[in-house]
């Protein structure tokens, strides 16, 4: 259901019925950490653009009195005692929180199975990953509990499961939406971002999340535009970049034959399409440079999840024994080996071959890009190589090009802080997969009127998998 | 790498691995490795290191007012153990 159609229902009826959802389907989907019972929402005051709709928040947005843990057990006692700033901003339009979703833990994951709660499960196939990291608020989303979830995208967590799921994920430019009250992941390239169901709710959502915020000191000033009013879907002359690399090493015909259906509407409409192949060989160094500068951000964010101040302590005879104790308990093993390989990039003798490397090529990745991108309005590519995952499935070959190119470009946004977005684009035996289209910096005006262009083309909005 | 390898780097940013934690470190190393010999391959001489996405200056000085303040009850409300106002340690100095 869309905000607009929910504006039609009696405000404390949708919100008990999202809440009620939420619960109801913990049993299957495991997208919930924490339900927020509405109960006490004073609905007579309730006011703006999101009033009386009820939203689901990642569990790393910090929110006061209620338990927010990131997924991770080091944090299953955390009560946060101030609001993130897009808390106070949402509940300022209205919104009415209902859920704290699931996620990897710390948001450091694809594939959401390494929540402390276990795998979040996909509605169109339980057997099936939703895609992390930001995989419960996807999930909540796609299965018609709520009509709008925060996520965060520090890769590809939002836009990935958005493919995965049959949502529209959301990641604007660096900057647009204050980080203030997240927990971090790597702060050079974690945005904020979110779910909704079609493109008219991604524009209106955006209105009420972005904008300066003094708390955040990489908060943008640039002003924010109305882009549910200025929402179209003329792209008469749109120049769109075919991100041919991309394409080259998709092996579904299925999905290679959607993306070019959009292609083909775009240019009815009178798109401008032309097709981009960038260097092959800093395509296939996009994963191992986030690897890098990901981890490496990551182990130095979280050297204060030591369960002196906050989280959960585990004894010791000293704060030394404290501290590892703590850690050792609290991390899972994953997250153990990612602060490994990143405490190694960070080493001195290291960072020079390592995390300094990895920074030059990424930014050898953006102006590569950018030298097209910057005459032109988009960069459209399938979002993924395939649909979702089976859980028990085998992994992939992480140094094929199929890996390496098809499952990691949307980190190209992160790289840059590029507006991004996904959207629903086809199915393949009733799994759905999406495409993705990344735009100039401050330019979601243009990305949301493209993606408007491209929901016309596929019909594609709307979706929800009730019946899992 | 050894799992000794493994194990010290891991004190050293404060938890112990198991040796089977260890094992599968290895393991993604030897991945990590290959991945590596593809960043090795691009040419970065002179290229400047990319820390944020925008050069965009955002400093800004604000007017000096108090604001934001969290009151002690609540810095402390998250701490395992407190004790009259402080958060409680073992003893450092013996």
């Amino acid at each position: 259901m869309s905000i607009d159609s929910l504006m039609n229902q009696d405000i404390k009826t949708r919100c008990n019925e999202a809440y009620e959802k939420v619960v109801a389907y913990q049993d299957k989907l495991n997208a919930t950490i924490t339900a927020i019972d509405p109960k006490d929402i004073d609905y007579d005051k309730l006011e703006g653009k999101l009033k009386g709709i009820p939203v689901a928040l990642k569990d790393n947005v910090s929110t006061k009195g209620i338990k927010t843990t990131a997924a991770s057990r080091i944090l299953d006692n955390y009560y946060p005692v101030y609001d993130a700033t897009i808390v106070e901003k949402l509940r300022k339009e209205g919104a009415v929180f209902v859920a704290k979703a699931s996620m990897d833990e710390l948001a450091m994951g694809g594939s959401n199975l390494t929540s402390m709660i276990g795998p979040c499960h996909n509605p169109y196939d339980l057997n099936r990953i939703s895609g992390g990291s930001s995989g419960g608020s996807a999930v909540l989303v796609a299965s018609g509990a709520v009509s709008v979830a925060i996520g965060s995208d520090t890769g590809d967590s939002v836009r990935k499961p958005a493919g995965y799921c049959g949502v529209v994920g959301v990641k604007p430019t660096y900057g647009r939406i204050s980080r203030y009250g997240i927990i971090p992941y790597a702060s050079s390239l974690d945005h904020v971002g979110y779910f909704t169901r079609n493109i008219k709710d991604a524009s209106l959502v955006l209105e009420v999340l972005a904008g300066r915020d003094d708390h955040d000191m990489t908060s943008s000033f640039e002003k924010v535009d109305e882009y549910s009013k200025l929402l179209n879907s003329n792209v008469e002359g749109k120049k769109i970049l075919v991100f041919d690399n991309v394409v080259e090493n998709i092996r579904e015909d299925i999905i290679i034959n959607s993306f070019n259906n959009v292609i083909k509407g775009l240019e009815e409409k009178g798109a401008v399409i032309k097709h981009v192949r960038f260097d092959d060989k800093l395509m296939k160094a996009l994963f191992p440079t986030y690897f890098i500068i990901a981890n490496a951000e990551a182990t130095a964010n979280h050297s204060n999840l030591d369960g002196i101040r906050f989280g959960h302590r585990v004894d010791g005879n000293t704060m030394e024994e404290i501290m590892i104790n703590t850690r050792t308990r609290g991390f899972s093993s994953f997250i153990k080996q990612r602060f490994v390989v990143g405490s190694y990039s960070l080493f001195e003798e290291n960072q020079e071959r390592l995390l300094k490397k990895a920074q030059r090529v990424r930014r050898l990745i953006v102006d590569e890009v950018m030298k097209e991108l910057k005459d032109a309005d988009c960069l459209i590519a399938p979002a993924s190589g395939n649909v979702a995952p089976l859980i028990k499935g085998n992994k992939s070959d992480e140094l094929a090009p199929e890996y390496l190119i098809a499952e990691n470009h949307l980190v190209i946004g992160n790289f840059g802080g590029l507006p991004s977005l996904t959207q629903p684009m086809g199915f393949k035996d009733n799994l759905p997969f999406g495409v993705n289209i990344t735009c100039n910096p401050f330019k979601e005006a243009d990305m949301f009127n493209i993606a408007l262009a491209i929901e016309e083309i596929t019909g594609l909005k709307d979706l929800v998998k009730e019946d899992f | 790498m050894e799992i000794k390898e493994i194990k010290e780097l891991a004190n050293r940013i404060m938890f112990d691995v198991n040796e089977e934690e260890a094992q599968n470190i290895i393991n993604d190393f030897e991945t990590f490795e290959k991945q590596l010999a593809i960043l090795n391959e691009i040419d970065t001489d002179g290229v400047e290191e990319m820390i944020y996405p925008f050069d965009t200056p955002t400093s800004f000085l604000r007017k000096d007012e108090v604001s934001h303040v969290i009151d002690k009850e609540d810095a402390l409300k998250n701490a395992s153990k407190t004790k009259e106002g402080h958060i409680v340690v073992p003893k450092v100095v013996k």
